[in-house]
């Protein structure tokens, strides 16, 4: 299907085991292959022996420095986390704690626990950290896997038996290489249902097949998927139930442990383990079925004081090459490691390769080689032991190059990272892919026991930027520049003094603190605790996987509450599941100077679902329809034609769990209210916000045609209904508010979005349009099958509507004032477009919303378009700026910035972007026809060399889309007026100084005054001009004021960034808005300075 | 007519400018940062104060920002900065939202949030002090500090220690004979309240041509008239890189005109200075260089006539004079708290520096290896131009220095001009009005 047609490359084929999107075009003609779809979870058995090193090779690895150590042991050893009390040391207390992460590795079955079982099992291994700081490891004991497949009708206790023995022998066929006595455990008679479509029936057998290890439930579904041969039955293959399940998550479904609470064991109920595998504290064996979870309410809603550890590494690249693991040195690790709930990290400290000057309030630890960097930095790992590590790109960039490099420079004892001892981490690359977040290419780094967070993929995830670079997020959310030194300068740092290190080690902390900053600032600690808790899954589950997993969690803690198992449905992967999305109603254009009150359905789709009883388990198939007779009282016949049964029949598994979503969110915003300490608030805010996302991802997890569970029968009645409101919803508005109703006005419907309708009442005054949005919306609230409901929010006023998913106007809620001003689908945010085009916008909306002067914003667009045509605009404002996801050849269609870059290669490779680096270019003027990308010229390049800019490509290609958005509205001939006016008749181009005829051209001195040739170089003025000397030289100082003026403003600031006074500005972040500038001041003021000079006679 | 006998003979003195420390030359923008600025006078106060240490705190080790130790009593000198949070920002015009409401008061950017930092070339430390008010200070000041590091990791400050009122050259006692210095400033031809008539007054009173016998014999006691700064005030519009028509030619010429027309009658009779400033026809950034000749065709040609810098040193008699147009004052004053302006200009005689607030908040030249502001030797007068009011005060330093504060107050707006006794560093105003009452 995708042969040939399609344009954009695909990634490169995927190794084996890896989870990848792209394996599904793949599969044309070909049997569907077995390997996982989206999100599709498998789970990966991991042999505890096979991790871990031999321990004699550590030990004697450990011990043969051992007396460089002592003293960095020492110096560490501080850090340490407090010392146990004696009631652990004891045993005889319980153990409480909050688990941070969950895995399982495959072990020896433990004898004194399970004095029945043998042989290899899986062993459950949950981190986390008491009340008091101490690190846990509970290892789990006794949890195994299954899954269902219903149990063909008429099977007694024997024929179980003989499909155990013929199942048996066909796993064993397929797991030669195993050492476990028995694959498949046993074979239980259960009583359950299915999920999917309404049943009369109460239940039906249904067989539990329980098996030795996790990783044997894939290959034993997919024996049972092919067809298996019974006695009596022939060949049959089966339906699976509930196969797909991860282990690790299975085992906290049943256990009812959700992502980040409290776990307790009781005293006597553990045993503390012979010889310690882990470096925990607390490191115990015990029974899956002695754990007590507790629910996070109360005492138990409470964060654990977690270490997180915030950290950057800085790298030496050769010239012209982004660092690489096999070449490059690392040559610092900057940390700091903060206690949640803290303000102020307890440890900051930086590790450099070669001496470094002291740093206030910094343990700087210098080492003479790098090998000693990367040990003392595990060594600090060890000793401080982090709970959470995060940093900006760590997954990606960090991590990833510390192992590598360590394995290049054959440091055998680096990895040893996790919490295992002996345990190596394990590298693998992934892809990550989902309908909403596009297919993202990483790594992933398993650290056991210790949570990753990337703050970059977190912003990723939950923002929508312009930039993701650490500066422009930091500048966003902490409204800070952050100096940014080009990779090329760190090497020199490198190479400097003790000093210039250290500078590159301010540069290097700063890089740690800010993600930090960034995490405190969003919440995210909060925000994501809460979300496992409310969702069920592990916290690391949120960022390395989509929001379809988040759902089925919750679905399947349900479905077990009711004995339903969820079948593991053949996924079609293809594109026969589209269905009509919401309905827009027409927008009518204008603007609009009158208020426009805006009526919300309060979560339509969550609504909607629980109104109807929307289910996979309400469902009727349309046979059923015609077979089952049900009385139409007791169904509803959806707008899309499918049928569900109404609540008397059967309740649905979505509504009720959504109902639950939307009441524990009323409960903590009610809470929210009264909670005074701000960590609790924090909490709250933190869960009130999961548990609406959550509300909203359901539906979106039954439309999902590769996900879990598709039910597009359910997502298209959802979308009908939706439409259905919004067309009622605008009937009745103007049906009752009109003349003939004794209305004032005839009200209007102007438009209407998924889950918003637009009403102007023909009132002019804010107060009175507020309350006809409320009588309407509780009029029309009244026709709706409840929990439907229709709100008054706010309204607009003035308000710019564009077109559909366009508009801005101003927000209120109260009749006084307004909150703010409201924009959507309008160019502020759009990466591919120029600072310029922001700007603008931003400005005309100002002028035309706030101050409501229409005149006032076409004046300045007519001097901003003289600008640019006069020449006279600041260059920042005209870069674009795109990422270089690869290199020229890889791109089919030629793309400016690419383009860009193969240029500056050529130029100069030390200085030219790389892959992963942003190009920022601006366009210039080039030969008549000229294709756009061979027009992208580096903006330094530009300033340097004189080149005139394209001032038409910005005018016709960046600015004048939205403006005349905005102003056709308004204006009548907008385009002729804003944009071919008289404001557009003198142009100023300047000459470049390096290209085409320029090179031959002979330079003289002209006058100042008229360009006049002068042959005297002592003179500034031809005799002409002579008698207008004083004005002439008046305009040449004014200039040269300006410029100084403008070069100390933003010299200054960048010394402002950087923090210092005494030392060089060294920044060339080009996400700054100033840089340009304050390099073109630079520069200008040079050739100022020389004009000045020539007066000087 | 025995005219002869009459005839009075103006008083002659000797004049030596001082300011090739504040000419631009050869230096040329060529990348340098303003680091090396900061860098030249931490280097040359330092120096200064370590040698003052011995004497204000004997045995008290003096260390540098990095060899701070927790508790430990030391001696630190470093640079002052001070954060502020009100001061704005260029990057403000780039904020992602445009703020509905301007910038509350324009003309001071105080707050009380604010807190001083001290830095050297090893690093910075935030300072925590009762002494030490971060209203005072600016930053661009070099200090040294007596204090010790608390457990906040901030420096506890518990004396503070200036450079205080450099040296002086004895003042000569020789000519004890009264002689007068005329200070005008923000004569603003070409302003809306410029007067030129009021300027005539002046000029005809300084050459003479005023009053009857006694005042000329005073008038003929003038030996020096300094113009510091504001002379001509030309509106921005003007000069916007479009040719002018004829009409705006004449608005932008016909005041330097009317200038140069007077000052050529002063030139004609005595001596003059004449300093650039904020609102001239000059370059932005201190040291600003003089006024171009050719923006006084008439009177550049006497001998009389001197275009000078801003700031401006200068010795007659062998009295020291040191003053600027103003921008330093007006940029402490922005920054900092004072009783009066005056108390402005005595702080940085103190701190030994004429603009420590360049090149932080105050435009000033990339010098890379020197700081021209530094004030080694202690003037007898000094002035600054362009202030509101006319305010003067005699400071005496610890060493005996004696030196005449003066604010010298807009012309334009107030009509007055200062007078300086030689003889005893007296000083009085001169006030000029064109309105009959």
């Amino acid at each position: 299907m995708n042969r040939g047609g399609n344009p954009r490359k695909r990634p490169p084929p995927p190794s084996q085991n890896q989870p990848s999107p792209a394996t599904k075009h793949q599969a044309t003609g070909e049997a569907p292959p077995p390997t996982p779809m989206e999100e599709d979870f498998v789970d990966e058995d991991v042999f505890l022996e096979e991790t871990l090193m031999g321990e004699e090779d550590v030990e004697s690895l450990i011990l043969r420095d051992i007396e460089q150590r002592q003293a960095l042991t020492s110096r560490l050893s501080k850090w340490a986390r407090p010392p146990l009390s004696d009631a652990y040391i004891s045993q005889s207390c319980s153990i409480a704690f909050q688990q941070l992460e969950i895995d399982y590795v495959i072990g020896e079955s433990n004898k004194s626990l399970m004095p029945d079982s043998s042989g290899p099992a899986a062993i459950i291994r949950i981190f986390g950290v008491t009340r008091e700081g101490h690190s846990v490891c509970c290892l789990v004991h006794g949890f195994e896997p299954y899954f269902y497949i219903s149990c063909p009708p008429g099977m007694g206790p024997d024929d179980i038996s003989r499909f155990h023995q013929t199942l048996e022998g066909r796993m064993k066929e397929t797991n030669r290489n195993s050492k476990v006595p028995k694959l498949v455990r046993r074979i239980e008679l259960v009583q359950k249902r299915s999920i999917m479509y309404y049943q009369q029936q109460e239940s039906q057998p249904f067989l539990k097949i329980v098996v030795a290890l996790p990783t044997m439930v894939a290959s034993c579904r997919s024996i049972l998927d092919r067809g298996i041969q019974i006695d009596g039955l022939g060949m049959k293959s089966f339906m699976t139930y509930e196969s797909n399940v991860l282990f690790a998550l299975r085992f906290m479904i049943d256990c009812n442990i959700v992502g980040g609470n409290w776990i307790e064991i009781p005293a006597g109920k553990y045993k503390k383990a012979v010889k310690n595998l882990s470096y925990c504290q607390l490191e115990f064996d015990c029974l899956f079925s002695d754990l007590i979870s507790h629910a996070p309410e109360g005492e138990f809603s409470k964060m654990a004081p977690f270490r997180i550890l915030s950290f950057d590494i800085e790298c030496a690249g050769r010239k012209g090459h982004f660092p690489e693991p096999t070449h490059d040195p690392v040559i610092q690790v900057a940390n700091l490691v903060t206690l949640q709930g803290e303000d102020q990290p307890f440890i900051r400290n930086v590790m450099t390769l070669k001496s470094c000057s002291p740093i206030v309030g910094v343990d700087v630890m210098s080492f003479d080689t790098e090998k000693e960097v990367l040990l003392a930095w595990r060594e600090f790992i060890r000793e401080v032991d982090p709970d959470i590590i995060i940093g900006y790109n760590i997954c990606k960039f960090d991590l990833p190059y510390l192992i590598e490099r360590a394995q290049t420079l054959g440091i055998a004892e680096f990895p040893i990272l996790g919490r295992i001892r002996n345990s190596r981490v394990r590298v693998k690359d992934t892809t990550f892919s989902s309908r909403q977040l596009g297919t993202r290419e990483s790594k992933e780094v398993t650290v056991e026991g210790r949570v990753q967070f990337d703050l970059l993929q977190a912003v990723q995830r939950d923002y929508k930027l312009s930039s993701y670079s650490l500066n422009s997020v930091s500048a966003h959310f902490l409204s800070e520049q952050k100096e940014d030194v080009h990779h090329s300068i760190i090497s020199d740092l490198q190479n400097g003094n003790a000093e210039t290190r250290r500078r590159l080690a301010v540069y290097c902390l700063k890089d740690a603190y800010l993600p930090q900053r960034l995490l405190d600032k969003l919440m995210f600690i909060y925000n994501y605790v809460e979300m496992a808790r409310v969702t069920g899954v592990p916290i690391s589950f949120l960022l390395s996987r989509g929001q379809s997993i988040k759902v089925l969690s919750q679905l399947l803690r349900k479905s077990k509450e009711k004995n339903l198992v969820i079948p593991n449905v053949k996924q079609s992967g293809s594109e026969q599941g589209t269905y009509e999305g919401a309905t827009v109603l027409e927008a009518k254009a204008g603007f609009y100077e009158k208020p426009i009150a805006t009526l919300d359905f309060a979560s339509l789709y969550p609504s909607i679902m629980m109104a109807y009883n929307l289910c996979y388990c309400t469902l009727v198939t349309p046979e059923d329809v015609r077979k089952l007779n049900l009385p139409p009282e007791s169904v509803n016949k959806t707008p899309s034609g499918d049928t569900f049964v109404k609540p008397s029949l059967q309740k649905g598994i979505l509504p009720e769990i959504l109902e639950e979503l939307i009441a524990a969110r009323k409960r903590a915003k009610a809470d929210l209210k009264e909670a005074k300490d701000p960590l609790e608030k924090a909490v709250l805010d933190g869960r009130q916000l999961a548990l609406k996302i959550s509300a909203n991802s359901v539906y979106g997890f039954t439309g999902a045609t590769v996900g879990q569970l598709p039910c597009l029968e359910i997502s298209s009645s959802v979308t009908s209904y939706g439409r259905q409101m919004i067309e009622h919803t605008k009937k009745l508005v103007e049906d009752k508010f009109k003349m003939q109703g004794g209305y004032e006005y005839n009200a209007e419907v102007i438009y209407g979005d998924t889950d918003s309708v637009m009403v102007q009442f023909g009132v002019s005054d804010v107060e009175a349009a507020m309350n006809l949005g409320r009588e309407a919306a509780e009029h029309i609230s009244g026709t709706f099958t409840k929990p439907i409901k229709l709100e008054f929010e706010k309204v607009y006023y003035p308000y710019l509507l564009i077109s559909k998913k366009r508009y801005a106007g101003l927000y209120w809620t109260n009749p006084k004032k307004f909150d703010k001003m409201d924009t959507k689908g309008i160019e502020t945010v759009r990466r591919d477009n120029c600072l310029l085009v922001k700007n603008l916008v931003n400005e005309c909306l100002h002028k035309i919303l706030i101050d409501r002067d229409t005149n006032g914003a076409v004046e300045y667009v007519k001097n901003t378009i003289s600008d640019l045509l006069m020449n006279r605009m600041d260059l920042s404002l005209l870069v674009i700026t795109k990422g270089l996801t690869k290199t020229g050849d890889d791109y089919e269609v030629k793309a400016a910035h690419v383009e860009l870059a193969e240029r500056m290669r050529k130029r100069d490779p030390a200085t030219a972007p790389n892959v992963g680096d942003r190009v920022p270019y601006v366009i210039i003027k080039a030969a008549k026809g000229a294709k756009a990308y061979e027009r992208s010229e580096d903006p330094i390049y530009v300033l340097e060399n004189n080149i005139p800019i394209d001032p038409h490509y910005y005018l016709e290609n960046q600015i004048s889309k939205p403006l005349l958005r905005i102003f056709e509205p308004i204006l009548k001939n907008a385009r002729s007026e804003l944009l071919h006016g008289s404001h557009t008749r003198s142009i100023s181009i300047s000459t470049p100084s390096n290209s085409g005829i320029m090179r031959f051209a002979k330079k003289h001195l002209t006058c100042i005054g008229c360009k006049a040739l002068i042959s005297d170089t002592d003179q500034t003025l031809c005799s002409h001009c002579k008698g207008r000397e004083a004005e002439l030289y008046n305009k040449t100082v004014s200039q040269v004021s300006e410029l100084e003026e403008l070069f100390g403003r933003l010299w200054t600031q960048c010394q402002e960034c950087q923090g210092s006074l005494h030392q060089d500005v060294l920044c060339t972040s080009r996400d700054c808005p100033i840089f340009y500038r304050r390099k073109k001041a630079q520069k200008d003021m040079v050739e100022a300075k020389r004009q000045l000079d020539r007066w000087n006679f | 007519m025995e005219v002869d006998s009459q005839k009075l003979q103006r008083k002659q003195s000797t004049y030596l400018s001082f300011d090739e420390n504040f000419e631009i030359q050869k230096e040329v923008y060529r990348g340098q940062q303003y680091s090396q600025i900061y860098f030249a006078r931490l280097h040359m106060m330092r120096t200064l104060l370590y040698s003052l240490v011995p004497n204000w705190k004997p045995h008290v080790p003096v260390c540098k920002v990095l060899g701070l130790e927790l508790g430990k009593v030391c001696i630190v000198v470093g640079t002052l900065y001070k954060h502020m949070k009100l001061k704005p920002c260029i990057l403000d015009e780039y904020s992602k939202e445009r703020s509905a409401t301007p910038l509350v008061k324009p003309h001071n950017f105080m707050h009380q949030d604010d807190y001083l930092v001290l830095e050297d070339e090893s690093g910075r430390v935030k300072l925590s002090s009762a002494i030490l008010s971060p209203s005072v200070y600016v930053t661009g000041v070099v200090v040294a500090l007596l204090g010790k590091e608390t457990s906040a990791g901030d420096f506890f400050v518990e004396d503070v220690l200036e450079a205080g009122l450099p040296p002086q050259i004895e003042q000569p006692l020789k000519s004890r004979e009264d002689k007068y210095v005329v200070f005008v400033s923000g004569l603003g031809f070409g302003s809306s309240s410029a007067n030129p008539l009021q300027f005539q007054l002046l000029v005809d009173h300084i050459t003479g041509h005023l009053g009857d016998e006694e005042e000329q014999g005073l008038a003929a006691e003038i030996v020096h008239l300094v113009i510091a700064g504001n002379s001509i005030e030309i509106s921005r519009g003007l000069l916007n890189g479009q040719n002018l028509d004829s009409k705006d030619q004449s608005r932008l010429s016909d005041p330097i005109k009317g200038l140069d027309i007077l000052l050529t009658q002063v030139a004609a009779s005595l001596p003059l200075d004449i300093m650039p400033g904020s609102n001239d026809p000059a370059n932005f950034s201190l040291p600003q260089q003089p006024l171009n000749r050719c923006l006084f065709p008439g009177s550049a040609i006497y001998n009389t006539f001197r275009s000078c810098t801003n700031p401006h040193c200068f010795e007659i008699d062998n009295i020291r004079f040191l003053g600027t147009s103003g921008q330093n004052i007006d940029d402490l004053t922005k920054y900092s708290e004072a009783k009066d302006k005056l108390e402005f200009l005595e702080r940085t005689l103190r701190w030994r520096h004429l603009a420590p607030t360049a090149p932080n908040t105050l435009g000033c030249y990339p010098f890379t290896d020197r700081d021209p502001f530094l004030i080694d030797s202690c003037p007898h007068v000094y002035f600054v131009g362009n202030q509101e009011k006319y305010e003067t005060r005699l400071l005496k330093g610890s060493e005996g220095q004696l030196v005449r504060l003066i604010c010298i107050p807009r012309f334009s707006e107030t009509g007055v001009a200062v007078v300086l006794n030689m003889r005893n560093l007296e000083c009085h105003a001169l006030t000029f009005g064109t309105q009959f009452s």
